[in-house]
């Protein structure tokens, strides 16, 4: 009874589809040891990973993978049998989507149908594998969890120029296949364990992604806000444990004390980031520096005359600047620099990047405005005015300014110190109220009596390479079970373990614990190796049933949890708009470099946040490269149930709302789409309209409309086309056609027809979904 | 394990110790469903749930002060502040404070105010209020608030969602998520501003944070076009989208026999039925025209200076009939403010800012108590004029005043409370709160229960945690209620 309560609870909680609550899924207690009933056993995901023997099976003709075997073993026990395969049309479009988070080109489904070699199904999926599309797809799920954006949040969201390398090093990082014990190692420690190398560097931006406010008073609080957002974050995205809970108490499920979490946060002790380190130059930081000096070269006048004067108040307007500081940072910053420690050392550093030229004009608009200042002279409110002045005529120079792209990169640091500062206990969370000193320690109830071995480097503490050793260590209990569970559930609509960041005790247990320990004991063994773990999923015949509702099934299990039918999903906000450009033909393909701004509906207006670009290279790319500002999600895509960048984001919610159907209806950009896809039609059709009908079909659902679709259509024509006609006339006649090149329409009015039949037939369910 | 979490949380979160669905989540009778099928089913998020206990309101109408006004030269009359004037703080009031003005705490400062008492309450108003003032003993002041931080950008992310770092959701996201919707036409929670721009920091501050994005606020942007994408491309008349919507449904039904018992399918085909009533709904919800020359008056709709702010209060009134849950105004820039700071952020010049701001919102705050109460709306309306701090009894700059998260005023107005009521209190100089503190999730909370709901038991689930819109403080302020 247990079970059931929990949840129907989620879904009372959430009110929500069934693809939004996480479902554990016990329909038969899991057979093979029992794993946390015993009070004195530690909790199943704290023990090592077994390699479980694979189960016997009746339809040993179904099993491809062992992965079928431990599927079918309680498929068979639940007296079902499993769904038949898809056929070929139904899965290239399933495995596209899935891979590369795009539909299949016509083209592409053609050939795979009629492929008749033994080895078309792993051909086809080796080429989605191979294809870079795949390493963008599974980037955002990453970023996803690494709280990835291009701004820093908070009121005043300061864009981060230069965080596009982060995410093209996830993005190359898949693609290559790193393994994933080296691709969190290098996230985490690569100014440790790869120094000087730029490729491994911006890895640590997995780091650098917290939210932070520049201008924060609060030092110290915003130095441990950091730590505790980065810690969260690993514990989240890579531990799948809520250690954040352990903050301000002990654990209420767990086995972690405060203890236990301010010993993972000390391991981040010394750490600092440096947003300015000067990148290797190719072609985009060239492009950059000569856009950067056209504008300079322009304002130089202005600019130098502004460096002037504040060059004359620089050192009490930076005593100023420092004063607003709280007093227990004040207290490092008026220290002198020889008696500094390890935390002097951090505040005095953040004091410093975050005090820019505005932050010291600040004093002269204050000392010019306020006539009972010490500092207040004529020859103050001159240079205030003449500083306002110059502030004015640059503005004439602002479209000049390149507003994407850098010349520098962001890494963590140890600042060339490997000694750290203490680290305390706070009593409830508040750091205000340390208690007893900690070191860095693994939390005692998932590290099996691992200690940590820290090798200080002469310029860091070593204290983050022995955290990332740790975490990819073949015997820690988390890691490799997180990742493969997360994967499965990309491809399943729910995990193994359906609360996907949660393994401890209030998370749900594994639905088949054995299949999940198999697949963390063949990815660590494989080398974790990602792609080999994908390819075998893909490969199975579980991910080859077909969706067909199935009232067997429905009867004996209908929360599907046993997977004898294959379960269809929502497309999540990014594949919905690149395939829609994609059918459209208007995907932009280039791989990676600065963030697009494509443009925001027009009664969005959020000033110099978001200067949009009407060049069709940037504003038709894979929505992975549009910028993530933390202020101003991108509309199109946050309707959608877009990621949320402040946190980790551990899995996509699926809502239905009228705001979408608003989107996908009435959006211009998306309306353009549709126009360039009855194009398309056009142009690749010809002049047969029953053609025509075949080939839309063909580019957005991979298969030929039926009988009633054709003469429903058919219909629609000729009745929408004198609707048009009859449209009131202003004057001048107006109507939506098809665009594109080689466009040929003989009667406009039914060309017009057609793209309403186009755009209501990409907002059809059957486009939305992948079954 | 001998006593699991989640038999934890059902008995300490909803005190019960069977199965009775109706007490687990507000509403739970629409989830009264047998048990295998509840979870497979999709049911709409924002269906309509009951509270938990019989609401005072219905809605909630929540004045955000932007930039975060001194309510020293507003309600806070202290006498001895201006007879200190000009002198150092005393150490003593000092105590305790992180104080973070360049240069230290200044010199006290008192602004050139003029102070009366208005009404049977006897309330103290200064001369800035003087529309305001005249509903006195409409509204319940808390002169004792308290709140973290000294940016702006973390108070008021503490004051919409009760955390300093971003990711949780907003106060309304969570009125939303517990009490769905009372009109499918208009969204639940909407967010209106006044100023040309968005308000900075954007949907952050009415965001869903870790609940489905569902629940988030609606930005009803100026205009006669609130909602985004809520306009028809330009080439296609109403006629023609009736038709294209038409043929929709129909390829949606057809496709639909290979899935007949995909509620969240059929939810989708629905979806568009909804999106296509809410063309007409929403514009017409913020469409004033036939609003009287009386009713724009009241609200200073024919004054320049006010006309901004009058016109989003006059939309939240509109939207109060229609059935909306939660309306954030956040108020903007004003215009006649020579310095950068245009909003409430008077570190200068405090005079002419104050001056500005009150002058934007006083006779429109005032016209919407007085339309409220004669359209017999107000009893069942919660009305809260908020900000994310206050400002410093101490100068700054010479003529301005810096944030003060210690002591300042916030007030309600509306149904289920004692009207008329000044609870708290700062100390002499208007510094710091002496008496009864009320933070932002006790605010909260007093909010929730007057919505009728148990902030202890407005709960989600996450990540093996049992979230709450109070996070693990807060308590209500029950001595403010009637």
């Amino acid at each position: 009874m247990k079970k059931p309560l929990k949840h129907v609870l989620l879904a009372l909680m959430l009110g929500a589809s069934t693809a939004t609550i996480a479902i554990a899924a016990d329909v038969a207690p899991a057979a093979g040891p029992a794993r946390s009933s015993g009070a004195s056993r530690p909790h199943w995901a704290y023990q090592p990973v077994q390699r479980p023997a694979i189960p016997e099976v009746e339809r040993k003709a179904w099993v491809r993978s062992p992965i079928d075997s431990f599927l079918l073993a309680k498929i068979e026990a639940a007296k079902l049998s499993p769904s038949q395969d898809a056929d070929r049309t139904a899965f290239i479009r399933r495995a596209t989507l899935d891979v590369s988070g795009l539909i299949p080109e016509p083209e592409d489904v053609a050939a795979f149908v009629n492929d008749a070699s033994p080895d078309a199904y792993e051909k086809l999926i080796d080429q989605l594998l191979a294809s870079p599309r795949y390493g963008e797809r599974q980037a955002r799920r990453w970023l996803d969890l690494a709280r990835y954006a291009d701004s820093a949040g908070f009121q005043n969201d300061v864009t981060r120029p230069n965080f596009f390398r982060y995410r093209d090093y996830v993005v190359q990082s898949f693609n290559e296949d790193k393994p994933y014990s080296r691709f969190i190692q290098e996230q985490i420690a690569a100014d440790e364990i790869a120094p000087g190398d730029q490729k491994a560097l911006v890895a640590t931006g997995f780091l650098a992604s917290y939210t932070d406010n520049p201008n924060a008073r609060d030092l110290i609080g915003r130095k441990y806000q950091i730590t505790t957002d980065i810690t969260d974050t690993i514990g989240t995205a890579i531990l799948g444990t809520t250690v954040g809970c352990a903050r301000c108490h002990n654990h209420k499920s767990d086995k972690i004390t405060q203890k236990d979490y301010f010993s993972l946060q000390a391991f981040f002790a010394n750490t600092a980031f440096d947003e300015k380190i000067p990148a290797a130059k190719g072609e985009q930081e060239i492009a950059y520096e000569k856009a950067l000096a056209k504008y300079e070269t322009a304002a130089k006048d202005i600019l130098d005359k502004q460096k002037a004067i504040i060059a004359q108040i620089r050192d009490k307007a930076s005593s100023f600047y420092k004063e607003r500081y709280n007093p227990d940072a004040r207290a490092s910053i008026f220290k002198p620099k020889s008696e500094w420690n390890a935390l002097d050392r951090w505040v005095n550093y953040r004091a410093d990047v975050v005090t820019d030229q505005p932050a010291l004009a600040n004093y002269l608009r204050d000392i010019a405005n306020d006539a009972q200042s010490p500092d207040h002279t004529p020859e103050a409110v001159a240079k205030w005015a003449e500083y306002q002045k110059l502030t004015e005529e640059l503005k004439k120079f602002e479209k000049l300014k390149p507003t994407r792209g850098a010349d520098t990169f962001t890494a963590a640091t140890e600042l060339g110190h490997s000694d750290s500062p203490p680290t305390y206990v706070y009593f409830g969370g508040n750091h205000e109220r340390p208690l007893d000193e900690v070191q860095p320690a693994f939390p005692e109830a998932f590290a099996n009596g691992e200690t940590p071995a820290i090798t200080p480097t002469a310029a860091s503490s070593g204290r983050r390479t022995a955290l990332a050793n740790w975490l990819t260590s073949p015997s820690n209990p988390l890691t490799a079970r997180v990742f493969v569970n997360r994967v499965w559930n990309e491809y399943f609509g729910k995990g193994i373990v359906g609360t996907v960041s949660d393994f401890g005790k209030a998370g749900d247990k594994p639905t088949n614990p054995e299949l999940l320990d198999y697949l963390a004991n063949s990815f660590v063994d494989g080398g974790w190796s990602i792609k080999k773990l994908h390819r075998e999923i893909l490969l199975s015949s579980a991910y080859r049933q077909s969706s067909a509702h199935r009232d067997d099934v429905a009867a004996v299990d209908p929360e599907n949890k046993l997977l004898a039918v294959f379960p269809r999903k929502r497309l999540d906000a990014e594949q919905i708009r690149d395939s829609f450009l994609q059918a459209s033909g208007r995907l932009e393909g280039a791989i990676g470099g600065p963030a697009v701004y494509p443009p925001l509906p027009a009664n969005l207006n959020v000033g110099p946040a978001w200067e949009a670009s009407n060049d069709p290279h940037e504003i038709n790319r894979r929505s992975l490269y549009i910028f993530a500002r933390r202020s101003v999600p991108y509309p199109l895509l946050e309707t959608f149930d877009l990621n949320n960048p402040q946190q980790a984001h551990s899995k996509r919610d699926v809502t239905t709302t009228p705001l979408q159907a608003l989107t996908l209806v009435n959006n211009d950009l998306v309306f353009q789409w549709s126009q360039a896809l009855a194009g398309r039609v056009i142009r690749e059709a010809g002049a047969d309209e029953g053609a025509r009908l075949e080939r839309l079909y063909q580019i957005l659902f991979s298969r030929s409309p039926d009988a009633y679709e054709k003469s429903l259509l058919q219909a629609f024509l000729d009745e929408h086309e004198k609707l048009i006609g009859a449209k009131p006339s202003d004057g001048k006649f107006s109507i939506a056609v098809p665009t594109g090149k080689d466009v040929s329409t003989t009667n406009p009015i039914r060309a017009s027809a057609f793209v309403d039949l186009v755009h209501t037939v990409a907002n059809s369910n059957e486009f939305i979904y992948r079954f | 394990m001998s006593k699991t979490r989640r038999e934890w949380l059902f008995n300490a979160g909803y005190g019960l110790g069977g199965v009775a669905l109706n007490g687990f989540m507000p509403g739970g009778g629409v989830f009264s469903v047998p048990l295998a099928q509840a979870a497979a089913t999709f049911v709409d998020p924002l269906t309509k749930k009951a509270p938990h206990f019989a609401p005072k309101v219905k809605s909630v109408i929540w004045l955000h002060m932007d930039g975060a006004p001194s309510t020293l030269d507003l309600y806070d009359y202290k006498p001895e502040l201006v007879r200190l004037a000009g002198q150092e703080v005393p150490e003593s009031f000092l105590k305790g404070l992180q104080v973070t003005t360049s240069g230290g705490a200044g010199k006290l400062f008192a602004s050139k105010r003029t102070w009366k008492q208005y009404g049977q309450s006897g309330a103290w108003f200064s001369d800035l209020l003087p529309n305001l003032a005249q509903h006195a003993d409409k509204i319940t002041f808390v002169k004792s608030s308290v709140t973290v931080g000294a940016t702006h950008d973390i108070s008021i992310l503490k004051l919409n969602t009760g955390d300093v770092t971003p990711g949780r959701p907003s106060l309304g996201a969570w009125i939303t998520y517990a009490l769905g919707s009372a009109n499918p036409d208009l969204p639940p929670y909407v967010v209106l501003y006044s100023g040309k721009r968005e308000p900075r920091g954007g949907s952050v501050n009415w965001s869903s944070g870790f609940l489905p994005a569902v629940y988030q606020g609606t930005a009803f942007r100026p205009g006669a076009s609130p909602i985004l994408n809520l306009d028809k491309p330009e080439l296609i008349a109403a006629a023609q989208q009736r038709d294209n919507l038409d043929l929709l449904r129909k390829l949606n039904e057809h496709k639909s026999g290979e899935q007949p018992s995909d509620t969240e399918l059929q939810a989708r085909t629905r979806s568009y039925e909804l999106a296509y009533r809410m063309e007409t709904s929403a514009p017409e919800a913020v469409d004033l025209s036939k609003e009287t020359a009386a009713t724009k008056a009241l609200y200073g709709l024919d004054n320049d200076a006010t006309k901004d702010y009058g016109t989003a209060l006059l939309r939240a009134r509109r939207l109060v009939e229609r059935g909306v849950r939660f309306i954030q105004v956040v108020s903007g820039s004003v215009d006649g403010i020579s310095d950068d700071n245009k909003n409430w952020d008077a570190h200068r010049k405090l005079e002419e800012n104050h001056g500005a701001n009150t002058r934007a919102i006083d006779k429109p705050i005032a016209g919407l108590l007085a339309d409220l109460a004669s359209r017999g709306l107000l009893d069942e309306t919660l009305i809260v004029w908020t900000s994310e701090f206050g400002r410093t009894s101490y100068g700054q700059s010479g003529d301005g005043r810096d944030h003060n998260p210690w002591g300042y005023t916030q007030w309600l107005a509306g149904g289920g409370l004692k009207h008329g009521l000044t609870y708290g209190a700062t100390d002499e100089i208007g510094l710091k709160t002496v008496e009864n503190p009320v933070d932002t999730y006790d605010l909260h909370a007093t909010v929730l229960q007057l919505l009728g709901l148990d902030h202890l038991k407005t709960v989600y689930l996450r990540a093996g945690r049992a979230e709450r819109p109070t996070v693990v403080y807060g308590k209500v302020v029950g001595d403010l209620l009637a």
